[in-house]
């Protein structure tokens, strides 16, 4: 057998192994982003299993629950609409909607000695602070994931190995953000005091 | 050799090399004892039998042990042994890491706000951290602040604080670290840091009971003897070797880690600075607390904060000799943490 040929079949097989190891990857990060997508569902169904219990031991101090609660339901029902038609993004502003809910139940209970004093509130509470931060977390977590999946996908060498599978591999994911409405609305914020 | 490690943030290659080193520390240990039988066996064979005052030739005597012309007793004992101790490691490291303290698990429901809050946080890291395993939580019921993160993978991984770091921080400190010890989860940390030194300390306790028995025994040739003392001294030496497999960067790691999780370096900077005060501040009565719990040194190297930096040795001196743990003003140059603003 000549060089040449010998030199020739050992590149194809680096080759081949780097398409491999590429492939391999690029699906390990993809299935990453998934499972790290539904770490965000159990979150927020968690989420909304606090806030009922949260309610119902706050109802008996205040007014405030009755339209709060219909407000959560609601907002609830549109996240679950969204995730049945597919729409990322409303179901995003629904769920945002009820972490804002969230930071105005902890305002009401600093206003409430009574609440306070309340083990079963405050416990309630450190539960809420507690999902919501780890609602915070997973989508951070997803966020990593993505990120770590574009680079990989965008880079030199890899693209042309996406390109090859681009059904396989080539796949678009959304940031978890805030819609550019809420970003100018929260940018253009000031305190009044 | 501090600033160049920190340079370094790949914990995927950190993490490759803990499962090699990890290897590798196994390896020597069942090495070093085979080693050490094998010595024994040339010196016990090599005695003048009976009746003769010829002494055997030493090679002769080896190659003899080695074909298993004469068979190797004290090799295969020792062989044994050291199987039988990474045995034990595997199955016992859960109890072998918290010997000597009292502790309690904190389970998810705990009706007791503080320990709720606690679980939460790990959770929370958990979460952030992306890891499949809940790991266990244990409160050790002690004075002094201090936390370490053990276990064998992320299935078996556990975390212990003390109380008295449960009480003192707020919850975004503790939730720092938190991250911190879930770093040393997430880069296979634990692994390595329990191999050795739960081998390293094994090799000790074995070597001083061989010491004792044969000064109990009767008789026996001064060779034995030399050999056994010489062993008490410079065993321990050898399986120091084996804690100078565990990476000197790896609290650097954990810490960037805790900070890649949390998006902030003030917490763990804060949560540092009062450890670090709160062990100067009680220094005599934490070194009782330290010395009074019992195998502290199966944890030192474990410890989120290595309480020698404060001045008290916790643990046999030997192994402090060879503390692993920078110390806490490179730790927060290395967070970036601006010391003089907040105090």
């Amino acid at each position: 057998m000549s060089k040449t040929l010998i030199t020739l079949l050992v590149i194809i097989a680096v080759a081949f192994a780097y398409i491999i190891s590429v492939y391999n990857r690029l699906i390990r990060f993809i299935e990453e982003i998934n499972n790290n997508k539904r770490q965000i569902d159990i979150q927020l169904d968690r989420r909304y299993k606090v806030f009922e219990s949260l309610i119902n031991v706050v109802k008996n101090y205040m007014d405030y629950e009755k339209t709060t609660l219909k407000d959560v339901v609601a907002l609830r029902n549109q996240a679950q609409q969204a995730v049945a038609s597919g729409d990322e993004q409303a179901r995003m502003a629904a769920e945002n909607g009820i972490s804002k809910i969230a930071n105005g139940i902890n305002v009401v209970f600093e206003q409430y000695p009574d609440l306070k004093a309340n083990q079963n509130a405050l416990q309630l509470q450190e539960e809420i602070v507690s999902t919501e931060n780890k609602l915070a977390y997973a989508k951070q977590a997803l966020n990593d994931s993505i990120e770590k999946y574009n680079a990989e996908k965008k880079s030199f060498f890899q693209a042309m190995v996406v390109s090859l599978f681009a059904g396989k591999l080539d796949k678009q994911f959304d940031y978890w953000q805030l819609s550019d409405q809420d970003i100018s609305a929260k940018e253009s914020y000031t305190v009044k005091l | 050799m501090d600033s160049a490690a920190t340079s370094s943030m790949d914990w995927r290659g950190q993490l490759r090399r803990n499962e090699r080193r990890t290897r590798i520390v196994m390896v020597m240990f069942v090495v070093i004892y085979l080693g050490l039988g094998f010595l024994f066996d040339v010196t016990i064979n090599a005695q003048p039998s009976m009746g003769s005052t010829a002494v055997p030739d030493l090679s002769q005597v080896a190659i003899a042990l080695l074909t298993f012309h004469l068979i190797p007793y004290v090799t295969l004992i020792t062989g044994t042994v050291a199987i039988f101790s990474l045995w034990i490691t595997f199955h016992f490291h859960r109890q072998l890491v918290m010997l000597g303290t009292t502790y309690k698990q904190v389970l998810p429901t705990s009706t007791v706000l503080e320990e709720k809050q606690l679980y939460n946080v790990v959770e929370e890291m958990k979460v952030a951290a992306g890891l499949r395993f809940m790991p266990e939580v244990y409160i050790i019921e002690a004075d002094y602040m201090n936390a370490f993160a053990s276990g064998y993978s992320e299935r078996s991984a556990l975390v212990a604080i003390t109380r008295g770091l449960l009480t003192k921080l707020d919850r975004s400190e503790l939730q720092a670290v938190m991250a911190h010890e879930l770093s040393h989860v997430r880069h296979q940390d634990i692994k390595l840091t329990l191999v050795a030194t739960l081998l390293a300390n094994f090799s000790l306790i074995v070597i001083d009971l061989l010491f004792y028995t044969i000064f109990m025994g009767k008789k026996r040739d001064v060779r034995v003897e030399i050999v056994i003392i010489l062993l008490r001294y410079i065993l321990p030496l050898i399986t120091i070797i084996l804690l100078l497999y565990l990476s000197r960067t790896r609290e650097y790691m954990a810490d960037a880690g805790c900070v890649e999780l949390m998006r902030d370096n003030g917490p763990l900077g804060r949560a540092l600075l009062k450890i670090d005060g709160d062990h100067t501040a009680n220094r005599e009565s934490y070194a009782k607390a330290y010395a009074n719990q019992g195998h502290e040194a199966l944890r030192t190297t474990a410890y989120l904060y290595d309480p020698s930096l404060a001045g008290i040795s916790a643990g046999s001196g030997l192994t402090s000799l060879f503390s692993t743990h920078p110390s806490i003003k490179s730790r927060l140059a290395a967070l970036g943490y601006n010391t003089t603003k907040n105090g």
